[in-house]
Parts: C-alpha cells; sequence; structure tokens
C-alpha cells in the first residue's frame, strides 16, 4: 500500500483475515458463559449429522468452545423478557477466576431470551469488561431467537476479536502515521462498509467479506447501468459464486454456515459451487461424463498450463476449441500448450468414443450445466424468472462462459465490467456505508398493537444511525429500511417483507411474497418474528472514468475454433482496448484485455459503453 | 437397456433432475406448517419414471429411501394408469400401499409429455396429527391401525381444475388442527406442481424419448455401481439380531433377526428368523425393512451411490408374511416406521461386524425418542401439538470416538429449540445439557447422551412416548462396552415416576418430566484407550 499522506479523504479496506482465521480454525481461547442448566447447547447444537451415510467423517463439528470453558449463572429470562429468576452476579469471581487460569483471551455470554431482555447479559457484559479486554454478549451480536445458533455467532465472534483487533488496530496505526485525517472503513459481509469501532464490537461481520467485496461491485455496475435484475457470476478456477441484485441491492441471507458453525449476520447470499476453469472431466463408472468437484486448481492446474496437470479441464477444453488465445500468456507467466489440452481431451474421447472436439464441447455442456443450476438456485428457487436477469459476467473464466449460459438460460444480456481483473478493490470503493440491526418481536398481525412496535423499530434505526452520525453524516444522506420476518402463524421459515403502513398491508405483501414463492396463499393468520433495519448512506460519489479507446489495434488476430453450430471457422481477435464504445462486434469473437477473455457466440453482439464496460446482446 | 444416451445429455439431464428433486423439497420444507416439516425437515421428494421405478430423491431421508421406491409403484397397482390424468395430484397414506405409517402422506402428481405418461412427482410430508386416539397420533396402546388415524386410501385431491373442496374438507375433518395440516396439503401440492412445470421445461429441450432414456441410462449406471460395491465384498453368510424392548401393549422384548448372504454381486437379507407381529404399534411393512437394508448398504459399503430404483436391483429381501416386518395389514404401525427399522439397521450391523470391521459403528440412539406433548386451549379447544425428538451419542467406530447428542442412522430430524418451545407452547425448559458417564468405554467411546427437562406450564398436557433403546442398552463393538440405555423421569426426587417408552399419561401444571437420553457404544477394548483420551474426558467432565 502506498500512501500519498493528505490527499486521501478516506481509505477502504476489505480483508479475509477473519475468514481465514475461522476456516484454519485459528480462534482464540473463549470463555462461554449461559443460562445455568444450559452451557451444552453449543455442543449439542440441532442433534442433526453432516453426513448422512459417512460414519468415518465426523458427524459434527468440533465444539467452538470446550466443555470445561462453558460455564454457567444463575439466572432465567422468559420469552415476553420478563425476569423468572434474578442474575447473581456473585457467581460471577468464580467464573472469572476459571476463566483466568485457563487463560481465555475473549468471553462470550449467551443467556436464554436475552434478545427479548438484555438487563442481565448487560450486567455480565459490565462486570466482565474489569477482566478482559475482549467480551461478546448475544444482544448486542445477534439479537434474535433459536439459542443455538445465537450462541454459535456470539462465540465465533468472540472467537475472532483479539485477532481482528489486532489487525484493525496495526491499520489505524499505519494510517495514521501516514495519512491522519483519513477516515478508514471496513467492509462487511452484506457488502457495506462500516468504522473502525464497528469492526472492533462485531469482527465476525468480516467473515463473508471476500464475495462481499466482488458482489458490491457487481451491484455497482448494475445501479450505473440501470439493470433492475442482475446476477453476479464470478467463475474462477475451482468455485463459481453467484448472486442476485434487485434494484441495486444485492440478496443478502440472514444465516450461513461458515467451517460448520451457523454464522447469523446478514451476508450476501453468494451460492458457490465447485465448478470453474480447473474443474477436471472424468468418465464414471456408469460412463456418464462428469466435470467437477475435484480441480486442478492453480497447481497442477490444467494440463495446457504445463506446469505438471495431467488430466483435462475445463480450460483444456476451451482451449482446443479455440476459446482462449493460445499465444498469450496469461498471468504474467503462464503460455499455454494446446497440445498437452488435445492431449488429455482426446484421451479422454477415447473411452467415450467421441472426437477431439465433441470431446471439448461435452466438457464445456457439462460445466455450463452445473452452473446452471447454480443459476436456477438462487433465480427460480426464490421466485423469480432467469429470463429477467441480466449477467454481470467476471473472474477469470466467467466471461468466456457467461454467453453460453445466457443462451441457454434465456437471459438477453450479459455484461464483462470494465476492471473486471480488480474487481474486490473496486467493490471497497463503492460499497455504501451500511448498518444492520435485527430484534426478534413476537405479534399475531391479526393482534398488531403499532405503538411498541413503532418505538422498537426507532430504537433499531437509532442503533444504526448513531456511528453514522458520529462520523459527521448528515442524516439527510442515510437511507432507513425497515423490514419484517413475517410467516403463517405455525410456519417455521420467514419472508422477508418490507415495512407496510399497517397490518394490513404487510398482510398484503406477505401473501403476495408467499405465493410468488410458494404458488398459493391460504389466507390463515400471519405472525412476525423480527423486526429489522438496514441504514445505507444513499450517495456513492465514486465514478468511473471514461473510457478512451486505444489508436493501436495490436493485440488482433485470428484464431481456429470450433461452435457446435457453425463448425470450424476463423474467429477474429479483438483487444478491448481498442474497441470503441457504441460500434459492435458481431459474433463469433473474442475479445482480450490484460485480466481476461470475453467470447461472443454466433448469433450475439458486443459493444462497449462509455465506462468500457461490455454488454452483449445474447439474441433470445 | 434400451437406446444409448450421449453421455453428455446424461450428465445433463441427470443435473437437471436432481436440480428439480431438490427444489421440491425447499418448496415443501419452506411452505408446510407441520412442525416436523418446518423445523425438522421429515420429508422427501423425488422423481420416478412412468412405471414408478425411482429415478433422483432430493434431500434423501434415509428411512425413506425404500419407501419412495414403491410407493408409485403400487399405486399403479391400485390406479391403473389409463385413470390418470394431466394435473392430477393423488395423496395417500395407507401403509400397504408403499407406505410405512399414517403421519407420513404422500402427495404423487403423474407427468405427460404430449398426452403420454412420462414420469411422476412424489413427496412425502410427516404430518403433525393424522387423526386417532391421541394428539399427534401416536398411540402407544393401540392394538390396531384403525385407532391410528384416518386411512387415506388414493384420493385425487387435486384435478386440472384445481383442489377438490369435498374431498379435502372430508379429510381435514377427520383430523387435529385442519388449518395446519390444509396449509400442509397445498406445500404437498405446490412441491409437485413445480416439478411438472420443470419437468415439461426438459421435455421441450430434450423429447420424451431421450429423457426416458436417460431414466434407464440413471438406474443402469446407479445398478452397476452397487454391484461393483458388492462384488469388493467377501462372500459369504452372517448373522446378527437385535432387540426392541417391547410393543407398548405386551410387556417382552422382541427379537429382530436377519441372514445375509452376499454372493458375487448381489445380497440377499432373510429376516425369517424375526419375532412375529406384535399387538402394539411396532410393525412395519416390507417397505420399511427394505429401506433399513438400503440405508445400511449405501453406509457401509456405497456411501457415493445415486439411489434409485437401479441401485436397489441387486439387493434382495426376504420378510415372512405374519411377522414384524411384514404383518396384516390391520395391524398397528406407527412406531415401527422409526423404532423397528432402526433395529432392523442394528442387526444388520451387527451381522457384519466381522466382515467389515473399519466401517461398522457400535449401536447409538436408534430411536426417535419421540415425546409428544398436547395441550388443549380452554378458550377455543384448539390443539397446540408438540412433537419433540431426541437423539444420543453416537455408537463409536474404528476411526474416532462417537459424537454426542446427534441422531443416526435412519433419521436426521432435528430438535426444536428451548426458545421456540417456550414462546409457542406451554413448557419451561428447565435444563438442556449432556449426560456425563453415558457413553459405553472403549478403545474408542461412544458420544454421550442428553438431558432435557420439560416443566408444564398449563393446567393438563397429555404426554406420549413412542422410543427404544430404554431397556435394551446400545451395543459396544468389537470389545467395546454398552452404553447407558434411555430414562423418562416424571417428577424426578422422592416422588418421582419412572415412564415407559411407549406410553402415555396426563400431566398436571408445574409437573417436570426430564429425559435422560442414551449415550452411544464403544469401539474396541477399553484398555487400549490413550491415556490422553482419557485425561481429556476427565477434563471435559464427560465421563
Amino acid at each position: 500500500m502506498c500512501l500519498d499522506a493528505g490527499l486521501l479523504a478516506s481509505v477502504a479496506h476489505g480483508t479475509t483475515v477473519v475468514t481465514n482465521a475461522i476456516v484454519e480454525g485459528r480462534g482464540a481461547r473463549v470463555g462461554l458463559i449461559t443460562t445455568r442448566g444450559f452451557r451444552d447447547v453449543l455442543e449439542i447444537g440441532r442433534q442433526s449429522r453432516l453426513h448422512l451415510y459417512d460414519s468415518r467423517l465426523p458427524a459434527k463439528p468440533e465444539p467452538l468452545v470446550p466443555r470445561r470453558l462453558r460455564l454457567e449463572v444463575t439466572e432465567r429470562v422468559g420469552p415476553d423478557g420478563s425476569i423468572l429468576i434474578p442474575l447473581d452476579v456473585n457467581e460471577l469471581a468464580a467464573i472469572v477466576k476459571t476463566f483466568e487460569q485457563e487463560g481465555v483471551e475473549s468471553v462470550a455470554v449467551c443467556l436464554l431470551h436475552g434478545y427479548a431482555n438484555p438487563t442481565h447479559e448487560r450486567a455480565l457484559k459490565a462486570a466482565l469488561a474489569r477482566h478482559f479486554a475482549h467480551v461478546s454478549v448475544s444482544s448486542d451480536i445477534n439479537a434474535e431467537f433459536r439459542e443455538y445458533e445465537r450462541t454459535s455467532t456470539t462465540a465465533l465472534n468472540a472467537a475472532v476479536m483479539p485477532l481482528a483487533n489486532r489487525y484493525v488496530g496495526e491499520l489505524v496505526d499505519a494510517l495514521g502515521r501516514r495519512a491522519s485525517g483519513a477516515a478508514l472503513h471496513l467492509l462487511h459481509s452484506a457488502g457495506g462498509m462500516m468504522s473502525v469501532e464497528a469492526a472492533r464490537a462485531r469482527p465476525l461481520a468480516m467473515a463473508a467479506s471476500g464475495p462481499a467485496a466482488g458482489v458490491a461491485a457487481a451491484t455497482y455496475v448494475a445501479l450505473r447501468l440501470g439493470l433492475g435484475r442482475a446476477l453476479a457470476f464470478d467463475m474462477g478456477g475451482t468455485t463459481t459464486d453467484v448472486c442476485l441484485i434487485t434494484d441495486g441491492v444485492a440478496e443478502t441471507a440472514a444465516q450461513r454456515r461458515l467451517a460448520g458453525y451457523p454464522v447469523r449476520l446478514p451476508m450476501v447470499a453468494v451460492e458457490s459451487i465447485g465448478a470453474g476453469g480447473g474443474s477436471i472431466a472424468h468418465v464414471d463408472v456408469a460412463n456418464a461424463l462428469k466435470v467437477g468437484p475435484r480441480s486442478a486448481g492453480a497447481v497442477p492446474g490444467p494440463a495446457c498450463y504445463g506446469i505438471g496437470g495431467t488430466e483435462p479441464t475445463v480450460t483444456d477444453a476451451n482451449l482446443v476449441l479455440g476459446y482462449l488465445n493460445p499465444e498469450r500468456v496469461y498471468g504474467g507467466s503462464i503460455h499455454l500448450e494446446r497440445a498437452r489440452a488435445v492431449t488429455v481431451i482426446e484421451s479422454l474421447g477415447r473411452r467415450l468414443g467421441l472426437s477431439l472436439v465433441e470431446m471439448a464441447q461435452g466438457v464445456v455442456e457439462v460445466a455450463n450445466a452445473n452452473m446452471l443450476r447454480a443459476l436456477r438456485l438462487v433465480s427460480v428457487q426464490r421466485g423469480y424468472d432467469l429470463r429477467d436477469f441480466a449477467l454481470i459476467a467476471y473472474g477469470g473464466a466467467g466471461p468466456i462462459h457467461a454467453g453460453a449460459l445466457a443462451r441457454q438460460a434465456g437471459i438477453a444480456r450479459v455484461v464483462v465490467p470494465v476492471h473486471s481483473g480488480a474487481f474486490s478493490a473496486l467493490g471497497c470503493l463503492v460499497s455504501p456505508l451500511r448498518y444492520d440491526a435485527v430484534q426478534t418481536w413476537r405479534a399475531r398481525l391479526d393482534a398488531w398493537d403499532a405503538k411498541p412496535v413503532e418505538d422498537r423499530f426507532r430504537e433499531l434505526e437509532e442503533r444504526c444511525l448513531a456511528p453514522l452520525l458520529d462520523e459527521g453524516i448528515a442524516v439527510e444522506r442515510v437511507a432507513l429500511e425497515r423490514s419484517c420476518d413475517l410467516r403463517y402463524t405455525g410456519q417455521n421459515y420467514e419472508l422477508a417483507v418490507a415495512w407496510g403502513d399497517d397490518a394490513g398491508a404487510l398482510r398484503a405483501a406477505f401473501e403476495a411474497r408467499h405465493r410468488q414463492l410458494y404458488g398459493y396463499a391460504t389466507g390463515e393468520s400471519v405472525e412476525c418474528v423480527n423486526l429489522r433495519v438496514v441504514a445505507r448512506v444513499m450517495d456513492t460519489a465514486l465514478e468511473l472514468p471514461t473510457f478512451e479507446p486505444a489508436e493501436s489495434r495490436a493485440g488482433s488476430g485470428v484464431q481456429r475454433a470450433w461452435f457446435a453450430e457453425m463448425g470450424e471457422i476463423e474467429l477474429r481477435r479483438h483487444p478491448r482496448a481498442a474497441l470503441a464504445p457504441g460500434r459492435p462486434v458481431v459474433g463469433p469473437a473474442l475479445i482480450e484485455d490484460e485480466w481476461s477473455t470475453t467470447l461472443v457466440y454466433p448469433g450475439q453482439r458486443c459493444a462497449a459503453d462509455r465506462f468500457g464496460h461490455l454488454v452483449i446482446e445474447t439474441g433470445v | 437397456m434400451s437406446r444409448p444416451v450421449h453421455p453428455v445429455t446424461l450428465e445433463v439431464v441427470r443435473n437437471a433432475l436432481y436440480a428439480i428433486a431438490e427444489e421440491m423439497s425447499v418448496i415443501l420444507m419452506r411452505s408446510a406448517r407441520s412442525p416436523l416439516l418446518k423445523e425438522a425437515g421429515d420429508l422427501s421428494s423425488a422423481l420416478t419414471d412412468a412405471g414408478g421405478r425411482l429415478i433422483a430423491q432430493g434431500r434423501d431421508i434415509p428411512i425413506h429411501l425404500g419407501v419412495m421406491a414403491f410407493t408409485v409403484k403400487e399405486l399403479l397397482k391400485r390406479v391403473p394408469a389409463e385413470r390418470l390424468q394431466e394435473g392430477d395430484v393423488w395423496y395417500l397414506n395407507l401403509p400397504e400401499v408403499g407406505g410405512n405409517h399414517l403421519p407420513d402422506v404422500k402427495a404423487i402428481r403423474p407427468v405427460f409429455a404430449g398426452g403420454r405418461l412420462l414420469a411422476f412427482a412424489i413427496n412425502l410430508a410427516h404430518w403433525a396429527d393424522i387423526g386417532g386416539a391421541v394428539p399427534g397420533s401416536y398411540v402407544p396402546w393401540a392394538t390396531e391401525c384403525y385407532q391410528e388415524g384416518v386411512r387415506i386410501s388414493p384420493v385425487r385431491l387435486f384435478s386440472a381444475a384445481g383442489p377438490d373442496r369435498e374431498k379435502l374438507d372430508f379429510l381435514l375433518s377427520n383430523i387435529r388442527g385442519r388449518d395446519e395440516r390444509e396449509g400442509d396439503v397445498f406445500a404437498q401440492y405446490a412441491a409437485n406442481d413445480v416439478a411438472a412445470r420443470r419437468l415439461g421445461e426438459l421435455v421441450s429441450r430434450y423429447g420424451a424419448d431421450t429423457l426416458e432414456a436417460c431414466f434407464d441410462a440413471l438406474h443402469a449406471a446407479s445398478e452397476a455401481q452397487m454391484r461393483a460395491a458388492l462384488r469388493a465384498l467377501p462372500d459369504g453368510v452372517w448373522e446378527g439380531e437385535d432387540w426392541l424392548d417391547d410393543d407398548g401393549v405386551d410387556a417382552r422384548p422382541l427379537r429382530v433377526s436377519v441372514r445375509v448372504l452376499i454372493k458375487g454381486d448381489e445380497a440377499t437379507f432373510d429376516f425369517t428368523n424375526t419375532a412375529p407381529q406384535a399387538r402394539g404399534p411396532v410393525n412395519t411393512t416390507s417397505f420399511i425393512a427394505c429401506s433399513a437394508v438400503y440405508y445400511a448398504m449405501k453406509a457401509l459399503v456405497a456411501p457415493e451411490v445415486p439411489p434409485n430404483d437401479g441401485c436397489y436391483r441387486p439387493l434382495h429381501v426376504v420378510v415372512r408374511r405374519g411377522s414384524l416386518l411384514d404383518a396384516d395389514p390391520d395391524r398397528p404401525v406407527v412406531g415401527g416406521n422409526h423404532e423397528t427399522s432402526q433395529r432392523v439397521v442394528d442387526a444388520i450391523f451387527k451381522a457384519l461386524a466381522e466382515a467389515l470391521p473399519e466401517r461398522v459403528t457400535a449401536s447409538g440412539p436408534t430411536t426417535s425418542g419421540v415425546l409428544i406433548f398436547g395441550a388443549r386451549a380452554p378458550a377455543d379447544g384448539r390443539w397446540t401439538i408438540l412433537y419433540e425428538v431426541h437423539g444420543g451419542g453416537e455408537g463409536a467406530n474404528a476411526a474416532r470416538d462417537g459424537a454426542s447428542a446427534i441422531r443416526v442412522h435412519m433419521s436426521n430430524v432435528m430438535n426444536t429449540p428451548t426458545e421456540v418451545i417456550e414462546a409457542e407452547y406451554p413448557f419451561r425448559i428447565e435444563e438442556h445439557s449432556l449426560r456425563p458417564g453415558s457413553a459405553g468405554d472403549g478403545t474408542h467411546r461412544g458420544g454421550l447422551g442428553f438431558r432435557r427437562a420439560y416443566r408444564v406450564l398449563a393446567p393438563e398436557v397429555t404426554l406420549t412416548s413412542m422410543l427404544d433403546r430404554r431397556v435394551v442398552p446400545p451395543w459396544g463393538v468389537a470389545g467395546g462396552q454398552d452404553a447407558l440405555p434411555f430414562r423418562i423421569t416424571i417428577n424426578p426426587g422422592p416422588h418421582a415416576r419412572d415412564f415407559g417408552s411407549k406410553a402415555t399419561t396426563t400431566l398436571r401444571q408445574g409437573d417436570l418430566v426430564l429425559i435422560e437420553t442414551c449415550g452411544g457404544g464403544g469401539w474396541g477394548p477399553p484398555a487400549r484407550r490413550t491415556a490422553e483420551a482419557r485425561e481429556q474426558d476427565r477434563r471435559e467432565g464427560y465421563v
């Protein structure tokens, strides 16, 4: 990082330090305090096993906190927030002593129904703060019912807190030395930025900031291009990540699993599948062609990299078909060797009685089928029609496959954004400041009392606004969105519905959404279980520079390629830098820049817009 | 087999079929009302070909493997294909029609392509009540099937014109909580409706002929994989047996016995020496015996083989008519579904322990651990039914200790969180913790069971239990020790009352029900357990 002090107004930072700590199990030693009788909730979990058939694999993840560090206090809160047994703070001394002897660095507190009344949790937090630098309490981290998921979220937050605080502290120091006065913000999992203080208190919110960065950039592109419905499509070497973007907002999920542990904080709802450029094609015992989930990764890599890979991959198939440029150097050092790709694809083809080209086309088609399943998962299962979406393709292999996928899915438009190789960095720059809050609130809509709900919403809004006002952001610049998690009474999956003026409006919106998702609505009683607020700073100052096409057409040329509908043809290569905005290239054509290769399929047209985004019209 | 299919088309179609089955399960789980479906996912969905042969299954719940493989075939024996029409959805729960027990209601939709029957979408959902003598429809003292609830012979509840309100009302009039159940009916309809639409899209892309050829190829593929797995086993005959505590009516243990014959690429499971049919509700249909066999073989030799009609072809199951595993149709069956089926798995694992020492796990909570609490609102008489399953300690195996507080083998249903129970039902949970010392010792020890205590807050609550492993403990294997069995105590203390595993009673406000679940059996001689492992058990308070 090279900073020119004085010129910087703000610094946006994304980090995978939290994610890596969780995946590698490098969290701090945590002590957990629970309600008496419930210290084992974290180990009991939901009593389901991870693998249905293979008992050699672990049935559950290791408990986040070992049993000897899970201790209990006498207290009890009821589901309505009433205090049934007052907290006995005197018991804390022995607990603190045990934790200190055991070298506990960070303490998590999760009491039953702590979301409904945080009094006891707050009292413990205040008392613990005198002994421990890091304390996480469940009503601060995730004020939502279902004790196992809340305990897991709180304990995981505690586990990453010391490490994340050190990291953020070093960042602040470094920045202070070189660019004092610049405001530092950190990217969180929901695709927004937060303050240093928020990141210190809730570091777990950074756990999915890796995928969030790319999705945030795609969201920005969707917004700027006026794409009402878009799918972020990030195809890399090993996996493909897909996320739905509606009206300029990336879809978020309220709960996901990380390394087997439930995490209940808003995160971009990325569906990830094990299919990428490095996915290995093979024939199974039943003579069916499979692609992935095994991947050659970067090492040994696809056979055509010539660095040790000996198995046929999707990238090898693309090279055989002429969808990659064999004369180019990728990633600074990788020369593609077509002969090696031909050898491995041919050998696979012999097993199935297919020619070289048929085999390569088969590998690409199966890979596309895998990805189509992921696209369906994020759209159709949420009640949307894929055909209404545009595909925003990035990642090393995304722009090669996007055109074919779009055609199969009936998608009319593909966008290959400019700077797709530095897309995550762009994501950090364009993400708005955003704070989320949730509060469990159980009430039936047919007995709806508006006043206390309004009071609760106000509290949540104040909580979300506080860090923004602290930074001097004018309240007019903040968009506050309220929503409720609603369900038919007795149902267990809630639907998030935007806040309406009254219970009648909420009910109508819920039934409309239920019908959209499941094809029916029944008119039964509807209940609310959670209230949610999102505060987002509306304007994003960043404007991308206008794209200036280069004079030189260096890099243009032709190569042989095969398409199912045309057979073998001469495929034209265009340097992306030389594409003048508004001048369409008619497919089939290959467009290259330093980061990626975009394939325009027969019958498709592609033009750069004024920012340099490539827009492909697929003609469906 | 019929026409060859292009290997690429096959893989693309296979992907699409699994996507459809998965989508069905998601829709069913999210939109259903019965607590078991919504929180616990006690449901399955699948596609079959026109002959009812299973092609693809969504979330596969092992207990439904065999059931789903037979239901459509059995339906077609009752309702000939000529009577089926576009837009039909048929519902049924008769155990003898490819079924298991009355609460598991199946919805079946025929799918046509250009007027020709191409496939079926089927899903199965466990309703929280199906009528009968007690709330939740688990009648531990039942001696005939008619006490267990409404018996739905195949009935067309939906046609292309929409729901048949008269039949629907007739059905719902026999069941507690009719609004909730109506929600379940519609959820099952919605899942099949999506499947029919998606299959239609596949037909328009590939044509019905190609799809049928793909179905055949998928069957052939799974069959080949299962045969390969069986060939890898040594030929031979192995015998095993295990015991159910009792049947809820007569207080004596019931034997489940199997003779496994492995020869070449086929295997036969002969249950002839199993106990005669019981008076109480632990009888099963042969379909359940098949489910247990399919599960056991998948777990032991072929976890990765996709379950469909093909992979079952090399597996032969022999049951004796009039025995526990193929009872007369008027016998009660509600508990057989998840108690006897688990004991069948136990017997097979025991039989193969010697042949497959690296794969067989010790026994554990091979029971559903079901407790059903029913409370009636004083104001309107509506029933609130809490149906809760209780796991225990997993059996240990050659690779590791058993996990604590978990479900094993035929089921993987989740628990209901304390915070949900306390908000929605008239109970306070006073404890939910591990049960130290409940595991069987061994080189690898079993997992721990757990304790959960329910305090009754309503004036009057009915409690029904339907579980097992309360008398006959989970066994250890290869020298490992047995674990502690289940125990249910009402009002622990000086006036404690031990409560049976298949019993019903009325509780009053203030009563406390403590369930202590079984641990898992150990694997290998305890003397070989490492000092470090013993030290850790002591430090964490597991023993």
